[in-house]
């Protein structure tokens, strides 16, 4: 078995240190470390994804797997400036303001690393200004904003608004998720993309970017 | 007809003269806003609405509701003594790290009505357990309220059905370390350590449980807390939940059956579909509250595939009573339906949240106490 199927499939088992060892064996074999981080990592956080999808794994197995990519990626980022690896593209990503509830919203960013997205993560109660200044400033394709609230979920419609007045509302994407949440809203609100779950989420960003 | 004799008998398919109007508590901020509203009197919402608390029972006259099915009692079922909850660190931006009674370290902005965000845990490991939690999980006799059980029989609300908490077998742990920590350990870490946590905190709410029915206390039905589920199902595996909770249900609800309760509902959010089976193949057997509202959980679905033994209370898209009359009507329709199936009880499908309109729920109320079944 090759080291970078190794490396996907403990990484699909959650085994982080066992993805760390391999991660520095293939960096010290020479592998490049594009295909460390495309056929090792993002290969089987690609997988988990699909059977996240589809029920065959559940919230655990994908938490664990993002560790273990974590732990890997953490080796490859020093050398992936020098080797000129770029990013599929930019997110930026938090909870709405008034919202401090961030599992979905934490799983919806592992499953953009695992997609090689880089994801600024504004982290949790979030206001709309801040959601749009980070998207223009940090040059980021697309906005993500979770709630887990029917209470905070109005907040996405001030972003798509503020996204509006400051003139970008063409350039960037706003995708929106979480439990109060359904297209029947996105479409209400003038929101781009809504999906029902993590890895249908990061799919649809890479759609956006590529 | 009592109350009490209504929802018995609903939930044995024998017959009633009227549906009961059954809620299942407030967001506390929603009392604000009511009180605010001059809608009740300031003290309610000041002093809180605990589930069967004299607080909830006059809410209940004041809206008109007949009971909340969250009544329930029992010995004090969690860590013992919890946590001290303190501020651990305060942030930059206000933010504040505070350790909970179960040892979670969450994440709390003042002024913000959140669920909060868990950081960190304490219970990362075999020694954390044995140190600091085993000794909380253990059962004593202290842990049982003797002189209030002995007379309760005599003492509890007579007109409206009161249950026997028997606890969580998972929730609680989740509680305890996060979902990220369940995650953890339960997947990559020490699974042997994550089962003897359940099954030592299992042994312990079993036995408060047992020590409660030997008093000769009587109860309606018994009720567990889980929330164990999200948007799209569980929190993990079906079958992994199964191999570590199935035999705990399996006990206390054995033990409920030996003193005559043969009611026993389990409290789960989200899309509970694919627990259902572990829950009913051991005892459990009436769903609640049924989220349709906000996660699309369903109790027909359940009723085909389980029979006449799958009961339910619930199951009312609460967010109707934010709306208007025709979206109440439209629920207390589709409620008509469902009761009309037998051995459910409509109630709205949790705790009602701010922006409820206070009209809307006495209208609710006094519509679906006119259903004849």
């Amino acid at each position: 078995m090759s080291i970078l199927v190794e490396i996907s499939e403990n990484l699909q088992r959650g085994k982080a240190k066992v993805v760390k060892e391999l991660v520095q064996q293939a960096i010290d074999q020479g592998i490049p470390v594009e295909q460390i981080l495309n056929e090792g990592l993002l290969s089987g956080m690609s997988i988990i994804g699909e059977k996240f999808k589809n029920n065959e794994v559940y919230v655990p197995e994908v938490l664990v797997a993002a560790r273990a990519m974590n732990q890997g990626t953490q080796l490859l980022k020093p050398l992936m400036a020098a080797a000129g690896v770029k990013a599929v593209g930019k997110v930026c990503i938090g909870t709405v303001q008034g919202d401090l509830h961030d599992i979905g919203k934490n799983l919806v960013k592992m499953m953009l690393e695992g997609k090689g997205l880089e994801v600024v993560d504004l982290g949790t109660d979030v206001s709309a200004e801040t959601f749009v200044n980070t998207a223009i400033e940090q040059n980021c394709q697309i906005i993500c904003c979770s709630a887990l609230l029917t209470t905070t979920m109005n907040v996405m419609e001030d972003v798509v608004k503020k996204a509006t007045e400051a003139g970008i509302r063409d350039k960037v994407t706003i995708m929106i998720g979480g439990a109060p949440v359904s297209d029947d809203y996105c479409k209400k609100i003038g929101a781009d993309i809504y999906t029902s779950d993590a890895a249908s989420a990061a799919d649809a960003a890479v759609n956006v970017c590529s | 007809m009592t109350n009490r004799e209504r929802a018995i008998n609903l939930l044995h398919y024998k017959p009633v003269d009227r549906l009961p109007a059954v809620h299942f508590g407030y967001w506390s901020e929603l009392l604000t806003e009511w009180a605010e509203q001059g809608k009740i009197p300031k003290r309610l919402a000041e002093g809180g609405s605990r589930d069967g608390s004299t607080n909830d029972a006059e809410l209940d006259r004041i809206i008109g509701w007949d009971f909340n099915w969250n009544h329930t009692v029992s010995g004090r079922i969690g860590l013992m003594p919890g946590f001290e909850k303190k501020v651990l660190e305060v942030l930059e931006d206000g933010t504040q790290r505070v350790q909970s009674h179960s040892g979670i370290i969450e994440r709390i902005t003042p002024g913000v009505v959140s669920i909060p965000s868990e950081d960190d845990y304490l219970l990362k490991d075999r020694t954390a357990f044995e140190e600091l939690y085993k000794p909380k999980m253990q059962f004593k006799p202290e842990r049982i309220n003797l002189e209030y059980f002995k007379k309760f029989n005599e003492t509890r609300p007579q007109d409206i059905p009161v249950g026997l908490h028997l606890g969580s077998v998972l929730g609680d742990i989740r509680s305890m370390v996060s979902v990220l920590g369940m995650s953890y350990l339960l997947y990559d870490e020490d699974e042997e350590l994550f089962a003897d946590i359940v099954d030592t905190y299992a042994e312990m709410q079993y036995k408060c449980a047992e020590a409660v029915l030997e008093t000769g206390a009587k109860f309606d039905f018994a009720h567990f807390w889980e929330d164990i589920c999200f948007k799209n199902g569980p929190l993990l595996s079906p079958d992994v939940f199964a191999e570590l909770c199935a035999k705990h249900y399996k006990k206390r609800c054995d033990l409920c059956h030996r003193y005559g309760i043969d009611v026993i509902s389990l409290d789960c959010d989200g899309v509970t579909e694919l627990l259902l089976p572990t829950w009913f193949e051991n005892g459990v057997n009436t769903m609640f509250p049924i989220e349709v509202g906000v996660w699309g959980d369903q109790f027909e679905p359940a009723r085909k595939k389980f029979g006449t033994g799958m009961l339910g209370v619930g199951g009312m898209d609460k967010t109707a009573l934010r709306k208007d009359k025709a979206a109440v009507d439209a629920e207390i329709e589709r409620m008509r339906r469902l009761a009309n199936m037998g051995g459910f009880i409509p109630c709205p499908d949790h705790r009602l949240m701010p922006g409820t309109k206070f009209e809307l729920v006495q209208y609710y109320a006094e519509e679906i106490k006119k259903i004849r079944i």
